[in-house]
């Protein structure tokens, strides 16, 4: 028998809006998470601020968990895992267990938002010592200290003078597999070399890229005022090691518009790690039948390539950075086109019954 | 302390074994079996008994322990004897069958990478030429040289891509009356002095746990299919190759960093032969001094052919320039040696290093003296023609 | 096979060779480019420079591996010419701007091009190998690239008076080596037998190795012919 619900994948930022859009447009939604808590990526990582807007990440994220909770329309289920799935658009039946009791649901579309995570820094093919020098860490480290408003050097708990971010760290990277861009970090890092000026005004910020994607409004919200407003330093060429000299770091790399090998000191070295498939992204792909990319993403585009949230089975869409790196507005937009579409095809099969 | 420093040093101390199925390269052993299948090769198998190594993408690697065809290196053999002599040392330390053959060429890859009057073809018809002669004594090959050790997998890389090139290559190795043959894993002798490292550990004589070393890691050893190289989660946090280093620290030895480990020696091939001046410059400026400041370690040890001869014949014009050099040198292979309690120059052969190694055998409280002694009574011998040479009945017993 | 190139010249092209005909080094640049290993060695360059952070040469010499790759992305045909009678003989070959993340391998571009400049006998290549000659006799006769015996005094004044104590030294420390292959041998690195030796001549002859050494010293391919030839007809 034809169902009418809307099962989410997911509760992060993607899951949250497409939950609560499904409720808006008349749907009615299911949304299940693996952790106690909803959120996502931005709550369990503690992320300051968003780029856009300057708000903080928490604030925002509150709000759209307040959106779908105690929503008569979305139903919300925590500490939940999918053991088995079956069924076509319209008549998908779900085995769950919830808090440990296994559970079933009958359900019409589904829409993953499993999301991403970020690289794992030991991986990179350059070298950066992460797990053997206590002052290389990466984009999300920086976050949390920069949400509590005490940036310092893990070694010693001092405020760093010197900071270095190095860009495309797991991204655009043949030798590790991942070719792709992973969008965000150049907005990012300049995000909070501004946010470290701002809260330590005495450090001296460096940028090591290769190209700085600041694209759209990231131009003249983030980029520009980095280098006018906060004097962030943008270097053109990226490090390939990072050594231990005495209590410092040493980066060595290229300053590739003065066309010569570089070596400096710095105080705290920030890895700006890109995007992968979160293990949830991979297992629901596996255990949902849907199609991946090389890089373990949810193949998504449809068979013309103009329907983003479409993926290779009728009836379940994809939101966020499960289909690929994706910043907040990205994330939120597939949400509320899949939501769209899964409540159309809700209906459509209703229809047909 | 912060929650958020508190997070990130929790975080730091779990590091993530590299997962063999998320690797980034395809498997060439799987292409390999394929085209073993298919009879376009005959694929040689790692004998029995051998030991399993992670490498750098958690994958699996055989390291044969005996059995095996030494395919020597022409620097080693020609300039740095001991290091060689002290790899068959250790082989019969610990009665470990093996074969030192004499239908033996060297890779001729040391030419190729000085001077490049040769061919693609030409050096995977040398190689394999090497490898069909160590197919047919039964014993599978275990390679000396880091060069010619990234040389082959380079080889065996292209000739498993292009098969232009492997018809080629039979239509010479025709001539020649012999097969395709590669081995199943292109192993490098430095990996079998790693998975024999503790069983060397329970031997050792001479107590070394006062020493501080340096590694210089083989540039053809781990940058060429970068893949291949020995990797452990507990040397480096799995950021660098563990060859060497394992080594060095089961036999007690401090192993310090230090921050030009990446750099190469300087040797460059031609430029060790014709163009030393770069050579020295780059051996002294970027190692051996930045050793001696960060460090001042008692000795450097290295696992290739080229560096050993690099970091330790480049110390001397640097001192006469009074720069702060004067780290002696030596091959892991020598070091095992040297604590197992070979004859220092029966099997080390110290005398043919140039850097002065007598502080470092004064300091692990060697009398070099006595047996310096001992070896110039074999070169009296030698000279007054009553005996042809050192034979092993008089190198094997360990002495120190 | 390409048989043209799409020639980018940043502006006017400018030639530090201008007695070399243009077509000549399209000539030899599509030499390089019709090798089969081009492809897996040139994907395309987004100017990291981690090439030459990694590189030893770079902080030598007037070297860069990313201009290498560049200037060949670009089949700019000058600048590669000039790399090609210039560059390539600084670059050490030890393989460390492998870690490109774009995947390319500069320092096999400079075994390619140095491959070209040798098959076609370049001025500036013959030069550079005319000190060489004896190393390329002994590992095309003996199969070793160094013996004990090319450790002579006059060759290595830098490395001091060890050379000098090793020379006077040698017959009998030669003999002081406990391992068979070793001990005695000071004309190459170890006893290879005659079959093996003959073997490897077969390859020289059959590879073309021979014409090689004719383009960069004909004196050294018919003193080497004289020998090989004499040997492979005693069988």
């Amino acid at each position: 028998m034809a169902s009418d619900k809307v099962l989410i994948i997911g509760a992060g930022p993607a899951g949250l809006e497409a939950a609560r859009s499904v409720a808006e447009l008349g749907g009615e939604a299911i949304l299940l998470e693996q952790r106690e808590r909803l959120g996502g990526t931005p709550d369990r990582e503690r992320y300051a601020k968003l780029t856009h807007h300057w708000r903080d990440a928490s604030d925002v994220i509150e709000e759209m968990i307040q959106a779908v909770s105690n929503n008569p329309r979305i139903e919300v289920k925590t500490q939940a895992e999918i053991k088995a799935f079956s069924g076509s658009v319209g008549n998908f039946e779900v085995q769950l267990e919830v808090d440990g009791a296994p559970e079933t649901l009958q359900v019409g579309a589904v829409i993953v938002a499993t999301g991403f995570q970020h690289f794992d820094p030991g991986r990179a093919t350059q070298s950066y010592n992460y797990y053997t020098f206590p002052d290389v860490i990466t984009l999300t480290d920086l976050e949390k200290m920069l949400r509590e408003h005490n940036v310092v050097r893990p070694s010693n708990g001092q405020p760093p003078k010197k900071v270095a971010f190095i860009q495309c760290v797991g991204s655009r990277d043949r030798r590790l597999g991942n070719e792709y861009c992973s969008k965000v970090c150049c907005g990012v890092a300049s995000k909070q070399a501004i946010e470290i000026r701002q809260q330590l005004p005495d450090a001296r910020v460096f940028i090591f890229y290769i190209d700085m994607r600041m694209y759209g409004y990231w131009e003249n919200e983030i980029y520009w005022p980095a280098q006018e407003k906060y004097k962030v330093n943008y270097v053109k060429g990226v490090i390939s090691e990072i050594l231990q000299k005495g209590d410092q770091l040493l980066i060595r790399g290229e300053d590739t518009t003065m066309g010569r090998p570089m070596e400096v000191t710095m105080d705290l070295v920030v890895l700006s790690v890109g995007m992968e498939p979160s293990a949830g992204t991979r297992a629901v792909a596996q255990m949902l039948g849907l199609r991946q990319n090389p890089y373990g993403f949810i193949e998504a585009g449809g068979a013309g390539g103009v329907d983003p949230v479409a993926t290779s089975r009728e009836g379940v869409f994809v939101a966020g950075a499960a289909a690929g790196p994706a910043d907040l507005n990205d994330s939120i937009s597939s949400a509320g086109l899949a939501a769209a579409r899964a409540v159309a095809v809700v209906r459509k099969a209703l229809a047909l019954v | 302390m912060t929650t958020a420093v508190q997070d990130i040093l929790e975080r730091k101390s779990q590091a993530v074994a590299p997962d063999p199925k998320r690797a980034p390269t395809h498997d060439i052993r799987e292409t390999l079996y394929e085209l073993e299948a298919k009879g376009e090769i005959i694929l040689q198998r790692v004998p029995e008994p051998f030991v399993e190594v992670i490498t750098k993408y958690g994958r699996t690697k055989r390291i044969p322990i005996e059995h095996t065809w030494h395919h020597k290196s022409c620097g080693q053999c020609g300039h740095i004897p001991g290091y060689t002599s002290s790899v068959y040392w250790l082989h019969r330390q610990f009665n470990l069958d093996f074969l030192d053959p004499t239908d033996q060429t060297s890779c001729t890859g040391w030419n190729y990478y000085a001077s490049a009057t040769s061919n693609a073809v030409a050096q995977a018809a040398v190689m394999v030429r090497n490898f069909a002669a160590a197919y047919e004594t039964g014993y599978f090959p275990l390679i000396h040289c880091g060069t010619s050790y990234g040389h082959y997998k380079e080889i065996r890389e292209q000739l498993v891509h292009h098969k232009s090139l492997r018809d080629e290559v039979r239509r010479v190795l025709d001539k020649l009356g012999k097969p395709l043959v590669l081995p199943e894993e292109i192993v490098h002798y430095s990996e079998w002095v790693h998975v024999m490292r503790h069983r060397i550990a329970e031997r050792q004589r001479v107590d070394l746990s006062m020493l501080t070393a340096t590694v210089h890691p083989a540039c053809h050893y781990y940058k060429i299919v970068a893949e291949d190289a020995i990797y452990d989660p507990d040397i480096y946090g799995g950021q660098r190759t563990a060859t060497v280093t394992a080594t060095l620290e089961a036999l007690g030895i401090h192993v310090a960093d230090y921050s030009t480990w990446f750099d190469c020696c300087g040797f460059g091939f031609r430029h060790i032969l014709v163009q030393r001046d770069f050579t020295r410059s780059f051996a002294v400026l970027r190692k051996i001094e930045t050793m001696k400041q960060e460090v001042d370690p008692d000795l450097t040890v290295t696992h290739d052919t080229g560096c050993v001869t690099t970091l330790d014949k480049s110390q001397f014009a640097a001192k006469a320039h009074e720069r702060k050099v004067g780290i002696p040198v030596l091959s892991d292979a020598q070091v095992a040696a040297l604590a197992m309690g070979a004859h220092p120059f029966r099997v080390i052969q110290f005398h043919w290093h140039s850097t002065d190694w007598r502080p470092l055998l004064e300091k692990i409280g060697v009398d070099w003296r006595r047996y310096w002694e001992e070896f110039q009574e074999d070169l009296e011998a030698i000279r007054a023609g009553k005996k042809a040479g050192i034979t092993w009945q008089e190198a094997d017993q360990p002495v120190l | 096979m390409p048989t043209t190139l799409d020639t980018w010249h940043p502006g006017k092209p400018v030639s530090r060779h201008p007695d070399v005909p243009y077509e000549e080094k399209q000539r030899l640049f599509l030499e390089v480019k019709n090798d089969p290993r081009y492809e897996d060695f040139l994907y395309g360059c987004y100017e990291c420079g981690i090439c030459v952070s990694a590189c030893p040469s770079a902080r030598f010499y007037d070297f860069s591996p990313r201009v290498i790759a560049q200037a060949m992305a670009r089949e700019d045909v000058e600048r590669v010419y000039d790399i090609i009678a210039e560059d390539i003989w600084n670059c050490a070959q030890c393989f460390s701007c492998l870690r490109c993340p774009r995947g390319n391998n500069p320092g096999g571009l400079v075994t390619l091009l140095r491959e070209v400049a040798v098959r076609n006998g370049l001025r500036e290549t013959r030069d550079v190998l005319q000190g060489y000659s004896r190393v390329i006799y002994k590992v095309m006769l003996k199969g070793n690239q160094v013996s004990p015996d090319m450790l002579q005094p006059d060759f290595f004044p830098d490395w001091g008076p060890w050379v000098a104590q090793f020379s006077a030294n040698m017959a009998v420390w030669r003999k002081a080596i406990p391992v068979d292959t070793l001990r005695g041998v000071t004309d190459a690195a170890w006893k290879t037998d005659r079959k093996t030796l003959l073997e490897l001549y077969t390859i020289w002859f059959e590879t073309g190795n021979m014409d090689i050494i004719k383009e960069v010293d004909e004196g050294l391919y018919d003193l080497l012919m004289d020998v090989m030839q004499e040997e492979l007809e005693e069988g």
